[in-house]
């Protein structure tokens, strides 16, 4: 891989390694930074790339397990506090982004493996198949991290609206 | 696709990140190649230590065994000396007793 092989697959694929890494934290400067990190490390071991479809595979895959260290070295705790979520408004389209703000922020507060699948699964279109083989992880498990993750989402958020409509009542 | 599988998949939709990216990283690539290169490497380190080894080694081998071919040459010249003396003195012996056996033959 030359130089300008990098420089092509950094521009092409940068949205694709910053979206794992800002989804899995929903933080715009650990993502950079993680982002960065990895187009590095692919630059440093650029000579054992093979092809095109290695590079999306091996970004992928890099880009979970840093998310992962970097989640075990800094500690990071997404928990999210309900008082600290954007107000709703009444006048809300089809698509609230206020919703998917806090989504983001639940799905970043999920354990690591359940939230790193759902990830996948959801924002990198994902079948269950490839994400076994990025994770290296038997295609069982990953099914039964996908659906604890959804539970786990679906339990936050009622709690979360039922909090809301509580708010409403007083 | 049920409306929460919906709403899922917008939230965690791909993004661009900021503006500026992709050059901060070919920035921070550009630095790595620049960056002195250490000359010292475990693989070298390992080659070097392979090879003193083999160097010390036959250096070891050599001396026993130039030390041996020196003791074989010198037996060999002791050997030699002791062959050499040992037909010496029966030669001696030979000339004495054919002294003696002109004495006996000779009369007064």
């Amino acid at each position: 891989m030359t130089t300008a092989d990098f420089e092509l697959i950094v521009r092409q694929h940068q949205g694709m390694v910053y979206s794992i890494a800002y989804n899995f934290f929903n933080n715009v400067a650990v993502a950079e930074e993680l982002a960065q990190d990895v187009f590095l490390q692919l630059y440093e071991s650029r000579r054992s790339v093979e092809s095109r479809s290695h590079v999306i595979a091996w970004l992928r895959r890099a880009t979970t397990h840093r998310c992962i260290d970097v989640l075990r070295r800094r500690s990071f705790h997404n928990e999210v506090q309900l008082d600290e979520l954007p107000e709703t408004r009444d006048d809300q389209p089809e698509t609230d982004p206020l919703l998917q703000e806090k989504l983001r922020r639940l799905v970043a507060s999920l354990p690591e493996t359940p939230r790193t699948v759902l990830i996948l699964r959801y924002g990198e279109d994902m079948d269950v198949e490839e994400i076994s083989r990025t994770l290296e992880m038997p295609v069982r498990t990953v099914w039964s991290h996908l659906q604890r993750g959804i539970a786990l989402l679906k339990e936050k958020a009622s709690r979360y609206l039922k909090e809301e409509s509580r708010e409403s009542i007083r | 696709m049920n409306p929460f599988d919906k709403e899922l998949r917008e939230s965690l939709q791909r993004r661009e990140p900021p503006p500026g990216f992709a050059d901060r990283v070919l920035n921070r690539a550009r630095q790595l190649d620049s960056r002195p290169k250490h000359f010292f490497s475990w693989r070298w380190a390992a080659a070097t230590a392979a090879a003193v080894l083999v160097l010390a080694t036959g250096s070891l081998g050599y001396r026993e065994y130039s030390r041996r071919a020196e003791g074989e040459r010198a037996k060999e010249q002791v050997m030699l000396a002791l062959r050499l003396t040992g037909s010496e003195l029966r030669g001696v012996q030979d000339r004495l007793a054919r002294a003696q056996r002109r004495v006996i033959e000779v009369p007064e």
